[in-house]
């Protein structure tokens, strides 16, 4: 038999994985997801989001030219990401395709994109710009809260020193893209078409 | 108890559960590990499988560092009672998010991570490391971890289901290898019953059954056939047995048969050898009461014919000679009956001593005589110059010549008797033959088949004609044979007869009695000397008055001075007192007998050298001798024989005495005779 303080010392390395998972799930993700210490590193989040969404979505078939062309990414008005996106997409690919960066200007064509991210200096043409869009597959991520709401498809959040984002599925209906089940269980839904405001 | 005891039955049962049971455990331990090895197979399969889903459900959630999202798609884990802990791994090692059943104790989550998707036991959990990533994007690890309940679970329901089938397998098998055993053990009990009853009853006549024709059933053929053949071999032993019996009995019978046989044979035995005794002691007592008579008639016959010659009366004469002759016949008869009985008992013993063959003959030839003028005859001797001297018994020779002789002479008339002797030398010895010859009337060769046989005369009718006992023959035939010789004849009827004796020179000493007596004298024997005047002493010793008379009578005719004694005690102090020239003494007397007197005389160094003549009727001339007799005589005494042995020791010792008074009642007639008588011969046949 054994005595009780042996069972207690047996225990003990349990005791001790435990507390330093607690501790993990706790001070990790606030450590990663800091966004008030940069927004470098706020952006890196979201540059690496932003290439996991390439992942998750579904174009229509003629939205690329060939079957190996890249991922077409416009960054419309100020570049929050300061060069942390083509870093993170450096070299990398999505679904068999690799990314190219466009840093646009208000009024610059935007056919060519496959995602869109809509800077938040960008805000007061944003009605304009779903207008101009609309029926084209682009995928637009935003940084801008109501974005999704005003007819965007995916806009960041930050919610407790988080970065979490809002996916209004009507709108990639209309855009005519394909969003994977697995990401809008993640995504904070929101309604709303730049026609209408509400379906 | 034993196994190896247990009872066939028990054994084949033993058997086929021990058999079924293990094959039963094997093959259920083989289904059981081979099941539980590929559930845990299975689980590990589902367990990957699970993780697979779980990595791909939390995958975008570790995409988008939602470890809240992550805990809840792995809560979804509650469901899965068997999975106690479940881990999400950023790539960098740290846990994102994790999973941990309530109320469970599970071993320490691992701190180092595997590269590769990775399944493993550890103790009695399963583990499963799988890589989580998005669009070959690597975006961590998810661990798993699972206490295999449904495994052990499985396991407990999987062995009790197969210990239940066990049971009911084992049960089945007891029933049909109980009933089936019977096949085997059947057969065997009942061979053992008919075995018992075999070997308790004795009885071979029962049979084992034979069930089938398997090994047991030709065992139990062979066992039939053995037992009908030990029948067989009982009853032909039972046979054998039998008739062993029936001729044992019969041996039996036989055996007391020939024991009463046997019985009654000894009992005739000893009669015949109580009877011969009886013949025996009645011959001995009969020669003795015969003789003892004889010796008066024949004595007291001469003496009268003596005196009638003296007296001039011849008339007279040939009635006392016809007593005479009567008397010696009678007495040559009982002589001879008295010599076949003692040749028939093996008492004849051979008295041996060297003599002069010539002189022997003639003295003879003097004797008979009167019996070869009787019919005319003549006799002629024709004896070889060489003859010399021969050593054997003198008497018995004397008697076998002088009975062919007196044969002769009776069965020839007018004829011519001639005696030869000479020598012969045959194989390597010395013999002496002699052959009477006549020219009588023959023995025809029927006859002389017989002629030397007891009782068997020639003719019943010769008998009648010639007299005589028939004995003569046989007794010469064993007189000669004793001596080593043999008598043989030839004959021509009405022609003649030749006897041929032919003895041994030396008769060999083994012949005669072993005790020999001392050889006698072998000086020869002297013409008769002429009778001297002077008057010596002879002391008689005999109890019998009448042969004292006679006695007395005799040798005072011969010129002696006698004196007789009565008894052996009388005679021994005469004998002292007197010293006599010759003493003569009979043997069966009252107190001391001739035995003792002569061993007295014997013994004593004044009287030894005196000659002492047994005159006896005891016929034991041999024991005489050796104890030192000179010359023996057996009653009734042969007068001319007394005269020739007194004579030869007249002169030998001094002159005794004349003047001494004889003690005993003698007649002492002062008559001399110049020369002895020749008288008629005693031993005629």
């Amino acid at each position: 038999m054994v005595s009780k303080s042996q069972r207690l010392m047996r225990k003990i390395p349990f005791i001790v994985a435990c507390l330093l998972c607690f501790s993990l799930m706790t001070a990790a993700p606030s450590h990663a997801q800091n966004t008030d210490s940069s927004d470098s590193s706020e952006y890196l989040i979201k540059a690496g989001f932003t290439y996991n969404f390439a992942k998750l979505m579904e174009w229509p078939s003629g939205a690329f030219a060939q079957p190996d062309s890249p991922i077409v990414i416009g960054v419309l008005g100020t570049d929050p990401f300061n060069g942390t996106l083509d870093q993170v997409l450096k070299g990398k690919q999505a679904n068999g395709r690799a990314f190219e960066v466009k840093h646009l200007k208000w009024g610059a064509d935007l056919k060519g994109c496959n995602i869109l991210f809509v800077s938040d200096s960008e805000t007061a043409h944003l009605d304009e710009l779903f207008h101009n869009i609309k029926g084209l597959p682009i995928l637009t991520i935003g940084d801008t809260p109501g974005f999704a709401q005003r007819g965007g498809i995916i806009n960041f959040v930050v919610e407790d020193n988080r970065v979490r984002f809002e996916i209004n599925a009507d709108a990639a209906k209309q855009a005519n893209i394909n969003i994977s089940s697995r990401l809008l269980s993640l995504a904070i839904p929101v309604h709303g078409t730049p026609d209408g405001r509400k379906p | 108890m034993n196994l190896q005891n247990l009872s066939i039955k028990r054994k084949l049962l033993l058997i086929t559960m021990l058999t079924s049971s293990v094959a039963l455990v094997l093959l259920s331990a083989s289904f059981l590990i081979y099941d539980l090895v590929s559930f845990r197979h299975f689980l590990s399969n589902d367990l990957a499988t699970q993780a697979d889903i779980i990595g791909y459900n939390s995958a975008t959630a570790m995409a988008f560092k939602d470890a809240s999202t992550a805990t809840v798609t792995l809560s979804a884990l509650k469901a899965k009672e068997d999975i106690v802990a479940a881990v999400l791994y950023s790539p960098d090692g740290k846990i994102f998010a994790q999973y941990v059943r309530a109320g469970v104790t599970h071993p320490a989550l691992p701190t180092d991570l595997p590269q590769a998707n990775t399944s493993r036991f550890k103790g009695s959990y399963l583990e499963v490391f799988h890589g989580i990533s998005l669009d070959r994007e690597p975006l961590g690890m998810l661990f798993l971890q699972s206490d295999m309940s449904q495994w052990s679970s499985r396991a407990k329901s999987y062995a009790i289901f197969l210990f239940m089938i066990m049971l009911v397998t084992a049960f089945l098998a007891l029933l049909i290898a109980s009933k089936l055993q019977a096949l085997i053990s059947r057969p065997i009990l009942r061979l053992e019953d008919t075995m018992r009853v075999v070997s308790t009853k004795q009885n071979y006549e029962v049979r084992a059954l034979k069930f089938y024709d398997d090994e047991i059933g030709r065992l139990i053929d062979g066992f039939n056939t053995m037992l009908s053949e030990i029948q067989h071999r009982d009853a032909a032993l039972q046979g054998a047995n039998d008739e062993l019996k029936m001729r044992s009995e019969e041996l039996e019978g036989e055996i007391l048969h020939r024991k009463q046989a046997q019985e009654e044979l000894l009992t005739a035995k000893r009669a015949a050898e109580d009877a011969s005794r009886a013949k025996s002691a009645f011959l001995a007592n009969m020669s003795h009461e015969l003789r003892t008579p004889l010796n008066a008639i024949i004595g007291y016959s001469e003496m009268i014919e003596e005196e009638i010659q003296d007296c001039g009366q011849i008339q007279n004469i040939q009635d006392v000679q016809k007593i005479e002759y009567a008397g010696k016949h009678l007495l040559s008869l009982i002589n001879d009956v008295l010599d076949l009985s003692k040749i028939e008992a093996g008492k004849m013993g051979l008295h041996l001593e060297n003599f002069e063959i010539a002189g022997m003959i003639q003295e003879m030839v003097a004797t008979l005589q009167p019996a070869i003028a009787k019919n005319s005859n003549t006799l002629r001797l024709n004896l070889a110059d060489d003859l010399g001297m021969m050593r054997s018994d003198i008497t018995k020779v004397r008697q076998i010549l002088s009975n062919l002789l007196s044969n002769a002479c009776k069965f020839t008339d007018h004829g011519t008797i001639s005696l030869d002797a000479q020598r012969l030398e045959n194989r390597d010895q010395q013999w002496i033959a002699f052959r009477v010859r006549d020219t009588g009337i023959g023995i025809s060769e029927e006859q002389q088949e017989n002629l030397f046989k007891e009782f068997a005369q020639a003719d019943v009718s010769i008998a009648r004609k010639y007299g005589g006992t028939g004995l003569g023959l046989a007794i010469s035939s064993r007189f000669a044979q004793l001596m080593g010789g043999q008598i043989s004849v030839e004959s021509e009827p009405g022609k003649g007869s030749i006897f041929t004796v032919q003895l041994p020179v030396q008769v060999s000493a083994e012949r005669a009695d072993p005790a020999s007596p001392k050889p006698q004298e072998a000086e020869p024997r002297h013409p008769e000397p002429p009778p001297k005047p002077q008057a010596e002493t002879i002391l008689v010793i005999d109890d019998d008055p009448a042969v004292r008379d006679l006695m007395s009578r005799f040798l005072l005719k011969l010129g002696y001075h006698v004196v007789s004694a009565v008894n052996g005690d009388e005679g021994l102090k005469l004998a002292k007192v007197l010293r006599p020239v010759v003493i003569t003494l009979d043997v069966v007397m009252p107190g001391l007998d001739g035995w003792e007197v002569l061993k007295q005389l014997k013994s004593d160094p004044d009287l030894s050298n005196i000659p002492v003549i047994m005159v006896t009727i005891v016929d034991n001339e041999v024991a005489a001798m050796n104890l030192g007799a000179s010359n023996y005589l057996v009653k009734p005494v042969d007068r001319d024989r007394l005269a020739e042995m007194v004579e030869q020791y007249r002169g030998a010792n001094a002159a005794s005495n004349l003047q001494n008074i004889p003690v005993g009642a003698s007649h002492a007639s002062q008559k001399s005779v110049s020369t002895p008588r020749l008288d008629p011969r005693a031993r005629r046949n």
